[in-house]
């Protein structure tokens, strides 16, 4: 019976825990799954936005849980004018060109970052973190989880939403399909990738909003979280918004239970194995139907 | 032209085989050290990434398996030099492993997996304590016992040149005109008849080799080896950036590369201290905006203009991506 509670308790926290990877991963299938562009910058993207939740907290007393708001603002303007400025002109080139860019500009994040606040780890207080709901005598959630586990839910469920119903998402899906049928139907590319890769960089800077009153704030925090996404993304299909959402929650529970059975260190590689088995055998991934 | 390449080179090794008389200074023989090690690791990875066109982010592996085989093995009582040599074939064995898997995809996809199985041999050498020490580390043996720092500088250069020697094979060989012919298409090259999976798997075991040799001269250059140090993801893309930085694909590319590169960060290091890696994103940024094809590349491009004004220079169309 204990060690049901144990388990049940992992897959729990694990649920909790991927609301906010599938927030990251469905940011990087509409970047990399619909738009098709390797972006090796996700995670120091997320990262910024964490440190701008940190700033609005310092700085102005903003509650992370609003905060999160500004800090994705911020990020649509940053990748916006990213896409604008350094993606758009080497569009036409190779896959690999996109993946130097998007890395050298995360290392411009990450170092631009640690000069401005240091190397330092930060963490903030708030007084909603000793709070657990507890079900039952075995298991407990914790409070700060639960409410981005909601957030993330509203706003996955909203991105999802934008994706698949909107003007703006029905043309990118079609700039995914021929990008040269695209523009004679009238859709500006420029300008809907330019929007999709903002709103995409943007949930990352949600999930770093909500990750900062869990987790530890430093420069490189993010470069974890880059490969998780292009995971997700592969795991839930290439173009699924919901695959990639339900690969976010199935990599939140794989982890936690790797962490209680093997140990958290062995967490990253069950991850990459995954990965490549889903590569190899399947790779139309887990949930999609096809590669788009 | 190719015989300038070639004399190019050449008189390149030679500099550096006579470096040794001038320079006094163990500073400065690293600073050397790095530019030759690299050079050799971007010629590895250029006959991968450069002539095949399959874009590995994950070379890491092999340059650790390297490290790791000579510090593992001759922690275990074998030679150094023989331990060495079991780290290379380890690699070459990860490299048919992992060749195996990932040449079976292609664009980002292939590239996301090499790069995921570099991270999972680095997380397990993280926590094999028991054979890698784990995070604290393993101690490697000086591969030489004599005057160190010079005979390992001079390894880097013999291994440079070993690379240039393959390298100057692959580009002038029916193997090599296989491999440019998988880049530029795929799919054409299987259906003249180009068995592409084993041409690519062949380049790939040859680089892991190379860059193997290179990772224990490193290790035993430090005497000191880490999982995050030689198993990084930063490891791989420094070997792909020294490649595209001079050249993918090209002769003298990846010996550009290096050169301007280590040199670069070494100034960057001693200036901006902290702001380094700032900088040398900003150089990547750069690079890839302004100079998409290296700079060997744009120099060759702007030498065949050139001589062909007359005649327009036939531009073959890309292929269309989907």
């Amino acid at each position: 019976m204990e060690r049901f509670f144990s388990a049940l308790q992992a897959i729990l926290n694990g649920v909790l825990t991927g609301s906010l990877y599938a927030l990251i991963g469905m940011g990087m299938a509409l970047i990399f799954g619909v738009m098709r562009i390797v972006n090796f910058a996700h995670g120091a993207f997320m990262m910024v936005g964490m440190y701008v939740t940190y700033l609005l907290f310092q700085g102005a007393g903003l509650n992370p849980y609003f905060g999160f708001i500004g800090s994705a603002m911020f990020l649509f303007l940053l990748g916006y004018l990213f896409y604008r400025g350094l993606l758009k002109p080497i569009r036409g080139r190779s896959d690999f060109m996109q993946i130097l860019l998007t890395l050298g500009f995360g290392l411009i994040l990450t170092d631009g970052i640690q000069l401005l606040f240091g190397a330092d780890y930060h963490q903030i207080n708030l007084p909603l973190l000793g709070k657990n709901l507890r079900l039952g005598s075995q298991i407990s959630l914790n409070a700060p989880w639960l409410i981005s586990f909601g957030i993330a839910l509203m706003l996955g469920a909203l991105l999802y939403f934008f994706v698949m119903h909107t003007m703006l998402g029905r043309a990118a899906r079609a700039i995914a399909q021929n990008r040269y049928a695209a523009p004679l139907m009238g859709i500006n590319v420029d300008r809907v990738q330019a929007l999709s890769f903002g709103i995409g960089v943007a949930a990352a800077g949600v999930a770093g909003g909500l990750l900062l009153p869990v987790f530890y704030l430093y420069p490189t925090v993010g470069d974890q979280f880059t490969l998780k996404a292009f995971v997700m993304v592969v795991l839930g299909g290439m173009g699924s918004i919901q695959g990639a959402a339900m690969a976010g929650l199935v990599l939140g529970v794989v982890e936690n239970l790797t962490s209680l059975y093997w140990g958290n260190e062995w967490a990253l590689a069950v991850d990459f194995v995954i990965f490549l088995s889903v590569l190899s055998l399947r790779p139309s991934g887990i949930f999609g139907s096809q590669r788009v | 032209m190719r015989r300038a390449q070639l004399l190019i080179a050449i008189l390149f090794l030679i500099l550096g085989l006579a470096a040794p008389l001038v320079v006094r200074s163990d500073y400065l023989f690293q600073v050397l050290f790095r530019v030759f090690l690299f050079a050799a690791l971007g010629l590895a990875w250029n006959l991968v990434g450069g002539y095949a066109g399959q874009l590995s982010l994950g070379h890491a592996a092999y340059f650790g398996a390297g490290a790791y085989g000579l510090a593992v093995f001759s922690k275990a009582g074998i030679h150094p030099w023989l331990a060495l040599l079991l780290g290379v074939l380890l690699a070459v064995l990860f490299a048919a492993l992992i060749g195996g898997v990932s040449f079976r995809l292609r664009g980002p996809y292939f590239t996301l997996a090499t790069i995921a199985f570099a991270e999972v041999l680095r997380v397990a050498a993280k926590n094999l304590a028991a054979v890698t020490g784990g995070d604290v580390g393993l101690q490697v043996p000086g591969l030489f016992v004599k005057s160190s720092g010079r005979s390992l500088y001079l390894a880097a250069v013999l291994l440079t040149a070993v690379a240039l020697c393959i390298t100057a094979w692959v580009s002038r060989s029916k193997f090599g005109y296989y491999l440019m012919a998988i880049r530029e298409d795929e799919d054409t090259a299987l259906s003249v008849g180009v068995n592409a999976t084993r041409c690519k798997l062949r380049a790939l075991l040859i680089s892991a080799a190379l860059t193997a040799l290179g990772g224990g001269l490193y290790g035993s250059l430090f005497l000191f080896i880490v999982p995050d140090q030689v198993l990084s993801i930063d490891i791989s893309s420094e070997m792909a950036i020294v490649a595209m930085l001079g050249g993918a694909g090209t002769f003298l590319g990846p010996l550009i590369g290096s050169v301007i590169l280590e040199s670069a960060a070494e100034l960057l290091k001693n200036i901006f201290h902290e702001a380094h890696l700032l900088i040398y994103g900003l150089l990547i940024v750069l690079v890839v905006l302004f100079l998409p094809e290296g700079i060997a590349g744009t120099l060759a491009h702007r030498l065949r203009r050139k001589s062909a004004i007359a005649a327009p220079p036939f531009k073959a169309p890309g292929p269309v991506s989907s």
